[in-house]
């Protein structure tokens, strides 16, 4: 409340001669503002205990050698305090250059940042070719749009392991393809496979939401756009290429962003599909995990280090994707 | 306004006697000192086969002490570490658990085990195997009665090998080889299959070659030593050749494994003898006595080593009094000659003390194929941090399988046993 | 911090959808183009389907090595395994806990953000943009960057394995996430209304309490089905902070059946099943909200 007394006084000495019936806006502002931050107040101070005090404990952690082995624990009535040291950034500086980089950081981060650009390449397209194909008028649209999200009604944590039965060396995918003579790769076993298994799975979770947003989007397109260009003599393509991705645009951003954000923190997938094996397809987010809570000892300082790593490059990603949407915008008109 | 602070109110109340319900029972309730006690048990043994006869157990002892009452719960083996891991730093931890033989001393060395020197549960230890009690102590202090002891075997199909001619068990990993060949050629079913990239199944290879993965004593890590290199070498040649199968470093590995095995679609496997009710199960061992029970192969040298399992029984040192006097009583009962006797001729386990190997369990043909091979098993090192390194031993083992050198494979391993064991040398 | 997609488009998304525009009126395409397209849409049909159709398939099957040699199956189809989930597991404890813990997440968060939707979306005041940009930066949020910190708090609090701790740490997320999406819906609700209000002499909250909410009811509906969808298939959280198997929810408890030395494939997929029903019948009797939840939010940016 004081904050918004103070701001409003700053401000208003400067645009007192700017605008008119300043002392009007003033009052009515210094209203609206207290109200705000009355209305604001219950989640600010969720997000206060909940995220920012975690997230600057996580990053105490981060510099310090903290595992299971210092870290406090009570037994019973008997409490044994925490006995971890400050390392400085000792932590970050083994994981990006330390001995062994590669194998522990390096591998992952490109299998992460390939993982992210295939699911959500695949998923885009896959997402707006059914979802064109849906839009139109055919008979049983309903029928087809309630089966193509299917993937998306039934939770991950169910149908990873239907995938995983399928996948599985003398399982239904490798008995159909050894029955078409086709090379039976391990999906679950040989590293390439594993990874092509995990883009598979994935893709096919995460299409539907895809489609249907995308169906959403498409809907809304005016049907006049669509006659003007057929007027024009536009062909297929042509009105594909000028009138609906442009009308897309919005919603694509939107669901790129979070098909980006989303697929990069995968968890469920990766986890559950090869659980504590293959070390090879394990994504940054579950390679934490597993420091932090898949071994004994537990390397809790260095987890949270693989965390607030991830989460600068989520951060660095959106600033830039956000600037070029901009960018893209103005270019565009 | 009101009404939504109300209910969140409301809502926060809720939750919060939840949580209140939620925590009470456990250990941290107090037990008045004479009243009935509940015990919480965690059981790790296999949910299917042994865990029924282990709570027959219970049963049998709230029948002997009316005032405790056991509540048996059965925590897969795969996530109990964890799970004992946070419960018993934090909350829920149960008074008494199995405990796998590796991960005691690191229980105890974090504070989580109360001592048994000198209470009931530790009353007969002279009966128990020696090497058995060393391996439970830390610190000079006993931190777990054993409850039943294993080693890994080569365990064959007698059948399949008496098709290719073969009547002997294989005393070398090249002889096995060999025999899987010929099996796969009279027989035409696989020969041998090893489970892969997991390094407590890796282990005969170092000691096959007369090495280990570190030099407890002399504080060295040795497992880039050329003796661990050339038993690596001879790790990997068992995954690929004429009869041998491919190896499988999925999470249903070991599932896969034993599907083939007792099914007869591959002849021999190492394993221990706590999948032997399983075997006879199958349909490849209707007939026990097609089950062979060897020491498991060696190395260059000729020499053959496996690891020395099993779990002990420990006792949460966050109990309260009551509770600890409970457990110890219900350690010492699980681990009384009778009680290992029961146990080991329901589940063909092997008993800790000598006592336990009474007529009948020795008729067991499992338990005296293993009992056979008792003493090619290595007791382990004195080092907590020892079960630690099983896991990244196994990880770069599945890499080194799939390609990576071996060199290279094992000089990671050694790099993360340094961060582990600070202290020792390369 | 997300599950694969069960979350909409947070921020309004597409351009204004006044009507539901006709689309596409004339241009139908001939018979082959329609032939293929019933075949693409079949063939997308039928993988989308066939995992689940496959689970159902292994679930009849008795033995746990069955999904190895699927054919044997036929010969044996039995109901066992579902009797022996609903009769000898804790299969419905674990269903309460999950609807329990992801119905209190859901709840709480749409309560708590409910007024700071509406604050962002319709006044502007010092701090409005941090708050926003707090509100989008917790979404990206990998599970790995809270789960460390939040473990040694709970465990300090001993709160680990209690649905309130669980609860707790689904809060981190869902308020934040309800906050953005029901600024989204309430910048579809015209401010005219909001100025009918304050003409009426109420105060800012009493128009957003008389007025703006109960028109808002669609946006808290998507947001509650959202978290409660997300919530009820959360792994990580649920799978570390959760030890005592009465505490379970659904996604832990299914993981117990295929531990690595006795995996129960059988029942887990009989679980599978019994699980993936309720689900997706909820999932369908809400999706027409949700899809408007996804397009809808827009008029206004």
């Amino acid at each position: 409340m004081s904050v918004a007394v103070q701001g409003a006084t700053g401000k208003g000495s400067r645009e007192r001669d700017q605008r008119p019936g300043p002392l009007d806006r003033l009052k009515r502002s210094y209203a609206k503002h207290w109200y705000a931050y009355a209305m604001i107040a219950p989640v600010v101070l969720v997000l206060g205990v909940l995220v920012l005090y975690p997230l600057v404990e996580g990053v105490w952690l981060t510099l310090t050698d903290a595992n299971s082995l210092n870290t406090a624990r009570t037994i019973g009535v008997n409490k044994i305090p925490a006995s971890y040291d400050f390392v400085g950034f000792h932590n970050y500086a083994d994981i990006l250059w330390g001995p062994g980089s590669y194998d522990r950081f390096w591998s992952h981060f490109v299998w992460t940042i390939a993982w992210t650009g295939i699911c959500v390449s695949l998923h885009y397209t896959l997402g707006l070719g059914l979802a064109l194909l849906l839009n139109k008028k055919l008979r049983g649209r309903a029928a087809y749009r309630m089966l193509l999200i299917l993937p998306w009604a039934v939770p991950t944590f169910v149908t990873v392991f239907s995938w995983r039965l399928m996948l599985s060396d003398g399982g239904v995918v490798n008995s159909a393809l050894s029955a078409l003579h086709l090379p039976q790769p391990g999906w679950l076993t040989d590293p390439l496979a594993q990874k092509a298994a995990a883009i598979l799975v994935n893709t096919w979770a995460g299409v539907p939401f895809m489609m249907i947003s995308l169906l959403g989007g498409l809907q809304s397109i005016p049907a006049e756009l669509y006659e003007a260009a057929e007027m024009d003599g536009a062909t297929r393509w042509q009105q594909f290429r000028h009138v609906t991705l442009p009308g897309l645009r919005t919603v694509s951003s939107t669901v790129v962003l979070l098909g980006v954000i989303w697929t990069f923190n995968q968890f469920n997938v990766i986890f559950l599909l090869f659980g504590t094996g293959a070390p090879d397809a394990q994504l940054l987010v579950t390679w934490a995990y597993r420091l932090g809570f898949g071994q004994i000892p537990r390397d809790y300082a260095q987890s949270a280090a693989y965390g607030v790593i991830l989460l600068s490059i989520l951060i660095v990603f959106t600033a830039f994707y956000r600037r070029w949407l901009a960018r893209n915008e103005q270019a565009n008109g | 306004m009101r009404r939504g602070i109300a209910a969140s109110a409301l809502v926060v109340a809720l939750a919060v006697s939840m949580a209140a319900c939620g925590s009470s029972g456990g250990s941290g309730s107090d037990g008045k000192a004479d009243g009935p006690v509940t015990l919480t048990y965690w059981d790790t043994s296999n949910a299917t086969n042994e865990a029924p006869n282990y709570q027959e157990l219970a049963k049998k002892f709230e029948a002997a002490n009316p005032n405790i009452k056991v509540d048996f719960v059965n925590v897969p083996f795969d996530q109990a570490q964890n799970k004992l891991q946070t419960a018993m730093g934090a909350k829920g931890a149960p008074d008494v658990f199995r405990s796998e033989v590796g991960w005691t001393a690191a229980f105890a060395k974090a504070g989580f085990l109360e001592p048994l020197d000198g209470t009931p549960a530790a009353a007969d230890t002279s009966t128990f195997q020696p090497s058995l009690i060393q391996q439970a102590k830390y610190d000079g202090k006993l931190y777990g009665v054993p409850l039943v002891t294993d080693t890994l075997g080569l365990l064959y199909n007698k059948e399949l090998f008496a098709k290719a001619g073969i009547t002997t068990a294989p005393k070398t990993w090249d002889e096995l080889r060999t025999d899987a060949a010929a099996i796969k050629d009279k027989a035409g079913v696989d020969g041998f299959w090893l489970k892969a990239a997991d390094g407590y199944y890796a282990m005969p290879f170092l000691f096959g070659e007369g090495t280990d993965t570190v030099d407890a004593a002399g504080k060295k890590i040795t497992v880039t030593s050329p003796e661990a290199v050339k038993a690596v070498e001879t790790y990997k040649s068992m995954f690929n050749g004429p009869g041998l199968a491919k190896a499988d470093v999925t999470t249903d590995a070991y599932a896969h494994m034993m599907d083939a095995f007792n099914s007869g679609k591959v002849a021999a496997i190492i394993q221990g003898p706590w999948e032997i009710t399983n075997i006879y199960k199958g349909s490849a061992f209707a007939d026990k006595n097609n089950l062979g029970i060897a020491a498991v192969p060696g190395g260059s040298g000729g020499k053959a080593g496996a690891p020395t399992g099993g779990h002990n029984i420990s006792v949460y040192a966050g109990a309260d009094k009551a509770h600890k006097a409970a457990a110890e009583k219900f350690a010492a009962f699980m681990t009384s000659a009778e009680s290992q006797a029961f146990i080991a001729q329901k589940n063909s386990t092997l008993p800790t003390r000598s006592d336990a190997f009474t007529a009948d369990v020795k008729a067991d043909p499992g338990i005296a194929g293993f009992q056979g091979i008792l003493n090619s098993a290595k007791p382990r090192p004195e080092l907590p941090e020892y079960s630690s390194l099983f896991s990244s031993l196994g990880e770069n083992l599945g890499k080194a399988l799939q390609g990576t050198a071996t060199q290279d494979a094992l000089n990671t391993v050694a790099t993360d046993y340094a961060k582990l064991l600070p202290g020792f040398a390369k | 911090m997300s599950t694969t997609t069960e979350r909409p488009a947070p921020a309004p998304t597409t351009a204004p959808a006044a009507r539901p525009a006709k689309v596409r009126p004339r241009g139908e395409s001939g018979p082959l183009a329609r032939t293929l397209s019933h075949a693409a849409l079949a063939l997308a049909g039928l993988i989308a389907l066939f995992p689940v159709a496959w689970i159902l398939f292994v679930s009849l099957g008795p033995d746990k090595t069955d999904y190895l040699h699927p054919g044997q199956i036929l010969d044996k189809l039995t109901l066992s395994n579902y009797q022996h989930v609903l009769a000898d597991t804790d299969f419905f404890t674990w269903f309460g806990n999950a609807v329990l813990v992801s119905g209190i997440t859901t709840v709480f968060g749409v309560m708590v953000a409910a007024t700071t939707g509406y604050a962002v979306s319709r006044m502007k005041f010092p701090g409005h943009r941090p708050l926003m940009w707090s509100l989008l930066v917790t979404q990206m949020f990998p599970i790995a960057v809270l789960i460390v910190p939040m473990y040694t708090m709970l465990s300090e609090l001993g709160l680990l394995d209690s649905y309130t701790g669980l609860i707790l740490v689904y809060s981190t997320t869902t308020v934040p996430y309800c906050a953005w999406l029901l600024k989204g819906y309430f910048d579809t609700i015209p401010v005219e209304i909001d100025e009918a209000g304050r003409v009426d002499g109420l105060t800012p909250f009493g128009t957003f309490w008389r007025l703006v909410l109960p028109l808002a009811r669609p946006g808290l509906a998507v947001a509650a089905f959202y978290s409660f969808l997300t919530y009820w298939a959360e792994v990580p959280f649920a799978s570390t902070f959760m030890l005592s198997s009465d505490k379970y929810t659904l996604a832990v408890g299914l993981q117990t059946f295929v531990s690595e030395h006795d995996a129960q494939w059988n029942l887990m997929a009989a679980t599978a099943v019994l699980i993936a029903i309720p689900s997706a019948a909820f999932f369908y009797l809400v999706q027409r909200h949700l899809v408007t939840g996804l397009t809808a939010g827009a008029s206004k940016s």
